[in-house]
């Protein structure tokens, strides 16, 4: 490799787009939103130096501590249920099924709807006048309530219902791809000693599947913490703050209460969150290896 | 990431109750999929009258393509009656730009950093990978503040920069890996007959970057076009894509709802990244597993 | 009255405009204005404004940004002004929004202006103290809203044999006979600025005034732990129980048209909700009757101001001063407020022609029964906090009153 190190300066030149951005809009702006968050700016950055009381007022806040919360279940919920329902609908699938294209097609197509698109069809389909109650109702059943989007204790359940509604076919796809490199082998090993099919799944399919499950957890977790899209379009963060979540107190904050200290030490919480969880992950994967990390 | 065409799962045994447990559970789970879908084109043909009655699951009994029309050409935002069409208008004018721009540099920094390793190009891929798991909630203030700077808040080039921003580190992520896997003695065999940087790109990379360029551009185009908080933040009231103006007609306080309306709006938008996938069919699947920043 | 105030203005514009082509061509004055008026009264309304605008010579740009209750609209203006690139004008509610403008200098002291036309002797004082920071003005008041409103069908409340509330003990009884006949006692909308606002009904009609300004304008803690908001407390957490399933996702118009549909009995919203009322043909006071602050009877005092950032080039001030100068002038105020169903700001205009429930607000107003709005007390971001628990409180049965009056004194106190 050494001799093609040349001294051309080419290569340079081509990344200086890529070093402005990295520079100005990845380094620049998070030095920037922490620096803000150690001072006591409303609409307009002031640089005064207030310490941690920011970060105070935001360990004390009900609906940041809410917001937290919601952010823990939905993300448990989202990605248990995803990484469930899909597995399951990628160990059907193989099993030789017909039309098994025609399936595929119907588990993934939600995944390419945004989620604003998600979180409206569901709160139609959830609505508490005209959605699934009214119409169990006209069936006959007339004490049939399932109100959960009026419910400050359930509507996050929707959400979980919904985000697993068009994420499952992503952990569906990925899977599959990984069940049809598993040897046949194993298969026909399998069943000659008798072993039956769900414990091979089980204690072996599973442990060969696993990086392409971190994979799928990573993926998740992404939209997890990013999660704002489908809260926004399906509760708006109601009923009261009951569906709240970290990304959108960040946004409240900056831009319709005029607090943008508060909301830039949230947004810091979360930087450094994320950091300390992916942080790690993220150097095993890609420098220890050197080049050919893959 | 290869297919195979037949399953390997466990010979099936003829038509054995077992089967029929598993065409019975993905029947169910297909229903589970597909009744959303069934729910929003149902409900678009009704007319208010009849949803009113309340049941979202029957069938039109008089289906009319008005609700269509009005999302289309005259539901309201506010004042403007232009329905959702502005959006579409809108959302291309973002979308097209964005994707190619980000596509572009991210062909060039995998490029670079694959097989000129310039000094450097460590910590540029450390920060990109590391940007692209961090909650965008953490740019977002000072990005305002700086495209005010510059005056391109609230405008097209700006609402662009910054999907080109946020799009690069999964689009180097891509191209990185795919020509980490090209043999180094192609290029080298470039650079013996005096190929300079973009000439061996453009000639040679961009060639043999097919695949890689189909799976980019089904990742951009339908990420951008389901983008919501930069539309919402970095548009501007002339350029608001479609995602932002389905919420702001549906939410808007003039008249009553109309979920007939508000359905065929929000299938109007889900209809391009819809006709992307039912197109790109397994193209989509490897859009998916690549951008899973797995390299 | 609309007719005629339409007539009026055109009559103006007529001699206005053949004045401006008589004499030498001057350029028009171009002011791009943001604001958030965009259903359809708050429409007809402002175009009042473009109207004499455009009549005097100006050239109105309009601007005007949906959604979030005026959020995406003060945030792109304030952006603006922030960036180096401000508007002409940009509209805020009547209150602390614009504070930090003024602090930083970034907006024009209108103190000339008001001199010149003798704004502060015709301006109603609380208003007027309202965009008044350190002896100067700073913005343009243009109308009175009032947020203390409750509005009940007469059919509804017939059906359920019973007569208008005249204390909040006569509104549970009347809740109970609606629900009793299967109607919606209380339409509520699911937002939180609604529920807030409810809460500030019960807060001023049942608290009073002098409850209200101890807890909101003195942000006195041993007020929030007496007896009297602890009242407060349980009867807004009683009004829970009067709410229907549907209120999630439910907006403010949505709500008030149940009442004007006569599908629920009652609904607290602020004096906007005539354009609605109106805007289905009927007449406000009459088929929708309206009680202003239940209770203790008080008036709340809001409303909407322009500020004028601060520009550089001498056209855009000038066409800033004949913007000021025409959202003031009393047949502007008549012609925009009617359109608006607010007050107008100037205490030396006519208000005879208006409607029923305008005339009970404007009786208050004259007796000295009114209380500043909590936009003018308090800060956006104390705001939020107290919408976070209202909201919280109020769908979450849960929760008791006094659970509430404790958060509510951390918030005040804190």
């Amino acid at each position: 490799m050494k001799p093609l190190r040349l001294r051309n300066l080419t290569p340079q030149v081509a990344l200086i787009p890529t070093w402005a951005i990295v520079i100005f809009a990845y380094i620049g702006t998070i030095v920037w939103t922490i620096r803000i968050s150690f001072t006591n700016s409303g609409i307009l950055p002031r640089y005064d130096f207030v310490g941690w009381k920011q970060y105070d007022r935001l360990f004390h806040s009900q609906r940041w501590s809410i917001s937290v919360e919601n952010l823990a279940i939905f993300g448990v919920l989202f990605i248990v249920g995803c990484l469930v329902l899909g597995f399951l609908l990628a160990v059907f699938l193989d099993q030789r099924i017909k039309g098994e294209s025609w399936f595929r097609t119907i588990f993934l197509y939600p995944y390419a709807m945004s989620f604003i698109v998600t979180g409206l069809v569901w709160a139609w389909i959830m609505n508490p006048t005209l959605g699934i109650q009214r119409a169990v109702e006209n069936w006959g059943w007339t004490s049939f309530t399932f109100n959960w989007l009026s419910r400050g204790d359930r509507a996050i359940y929707l959400l979980v219902i919904a985000g697993v509604w068009q994420a499952a076919g992503l952990v569906m796809a990925i899977l599959l791809a990984g069940l049809r490199g598993v040897d046949e082998d194993i298969w026909k090993a399998a069943r000659v000693d008798g072993i039956p099919a769900w414990r091979v799944y089980l204690s072996i399919v599973i442990p060969m599947l696993s990086s392409m499950f971190v994979t799928a957890i990573v993926l998740l977790a992404i939209a997890v913490v990013k999660l704002y899209d489908l809260v926004v379009a399906m509760t708006g963060g109601g009923p009261g703050i009951s569906t709240e979540v970290p990304a959108k107190f960040v946004i409240d904050y900056l831009f319709n209460r005029q607090n943008i200290a508060l909301a830039t030490a949230a947004a810091s919480v979360m930087f450094v969150a994320v950091l300390v969880v992916l942080g790690p992950w993220l150097y095993s994967q890609y420098f220890r290896k050197g080049r050919g990390a893959q | 990431m290869s297919h195979q065409e037949n399953a390997r799962g466990p010979k099936p045994k003829r038509l054995t109750s077992s089967r029929i447990g598993i065409y019975a559970f993905l029947v169910i789970a297909a229903a589970f999929f597909l009744l959303p879908f069934y729910v929003m084109v149902v409900t678009s043909l009704k007319g208010m009258p009849e949803i009113l009655k309340g049941n979202i699951f029957a069938l039109p009994e008089k289906p009319t393509f008005e609700p269509w029309v009005i999302a289309w050409a005259k539901a309201c935002t506010g004042v403007n009656c232009d329905g959702i069409r502005v959006g579409v208008i809108n959302s291309f004018k973002i979308m097209i730009p964005s994707t190619f721009v980000s596509i572009l540099l991210g062909a060039i920094n995998g490029y670079a950093l694959s097989f000129w390793r310039p000094k450097g190009g460590n910590v540029i891929f450390a920060i990109l990978l590391l940007g692209a798991f961090i909650p965008y909630q953490v740019y977002l203030y000072p990005l305002v503040r700086m495209l005010s700077q510059v005056g391109l808040y609230n405008t097209l080039p700006g609402i662009i920069a910054v999907h080109t921003i946020f799009g690069l580190p999964v689009m180097t992520l891509l191209f990185r890996n795919y020509y980490v896997a090209v043999p180094i003695d192609l290029f080298k065999a470039a650079r013996v007959d005096g190929g300079g940087f973009w000439t061996i790109f453009f000639r040679l990379m961009i060639p043999m970057s097919g695949p890689i360029l189909v799976v980019a551009a089904i990742l951009q185009v339908t990420g951008i076009w389901n983008d919501f908080l930069f539309g919402l933040i970095f548009a501007g009231r002339d350029n608001l894509p479609m995602t932002v103006e389905l919420n702001n007609i549906v939410n808007t306080t003039t008249g009553t709802k109309a979920y007939d309306v508000n359905m065929a709006a929000t299938i109007l938008t889900a209809m391009v990244p819809l006709i992307v996938y039912f197109v790109s069919g397994r193209w989509f699947v490897r859009g998916i597993a690549a951008g899973a920043v797995k390299g | 009255m609309k007719s005629l105030a339409g007539r009026r203005v055109a009559g103006i514009a007529g001699i206005v405009l053949a004045a401006a082509a008589a004499g030498p061509a001057s350029a028009a004055k171009k002011a791009e204005v943001i604001h958030w008026w965009t259903s359809g009264g708050e429409h007809a309304a402002v175009m009042q404004f473009e109207k004499a605008f455009d009549a005097q010579g100006g050239k109105w740009v309009d601007a005007a940004v949906a959604g979030g209750g005026g959020d995406a609209a003060r945030t792109d203006g304030i952006n603006r002004i922030i960036g180096g690139n401000p508007p002409t004008a940009m509209q805020f509610n009547t209150g602390k929004q614009f504070d930090e403008l003024v602090s930083n200098g970034l907006l024009r002291n209108l103190d000339p202006l008001a001199a010149k036309y003798g704004w502060k002797k015709v301006i109603n004082p609380v208003v007027l103290s309202a965009v008044t920071r350190n002896g100067h003005m700073y913005a343009v008041p243009v109308n009175i809203h009032s947020n203390t409103w409750l509005w009940y069908s007469n059919e509804a409340l017939k059906k359920a044999g019973v007569e208008p509330p005249k204390t909040w003990d006569d509104l549970f009884t009347d809740m109970d006979a609606l629900k009793k006949q299967g109607l919606i006692p209380l339409a509520q909308s699911g937002d939180a600025w609604t529920q807030v606002l409810t809460f500030f009904n019960v807060l001023v009609g049942e608290g009073g005034k002098d409850l209200y300004l101890k807890v909101i304008k003195d942000r006195d803690v041993a007020a929030v732990k007496s007896p009297e908001f602890l009242k407060v407390a349980e009867t807004f957490g009683k009004l829970r129980n009067y709410v229907d399933n549907g209120m999630q996702g439910r907006q403010w118009n949505q709500a008030i048209a149940l009442v004007i549909n006569n599908k629920a009995g009652f609904n607290f919203m602020g004096d906007w909700a005539k354009g609605e009322i109106t805007h289905d043909g009927k007449v406000p006071g009459k088929d929708v009757g309206c009680i202003a602050g239940l209770g203790h009877h008080v008036y709340w005092i809001g409303g909407d101001v322009f500020v004028f950032p601060k520009v550089k080039s001498k056209a855009e001030q000038s066409a800033q001063d004949l913007l000021a100068k025409v959202m003031l002038e009393p047949k502007v105020q008549v012609a925009f407020n009617d359109k608006k169903g607010s007050v107008p700001v100037r205490t030396d205009v006519s208000t005879a022609g208006m409607d029923a429930c305008a005339q009970q607000g404007i009786a208050l107003l004259q007796k000295g029964d009114y209380v500043p709005s909590s936009d003018i007390l308090i800060s956006p971001d104390v705001t939020g906090s107290i919408t976070d628990l209202v909201a919280s409180f109020f769908t979450d049965k849960s929760q008791t009153p006094q659970q509430f009056a404790d958060k509510f004194a951390s918030i005040i106190g804190g």
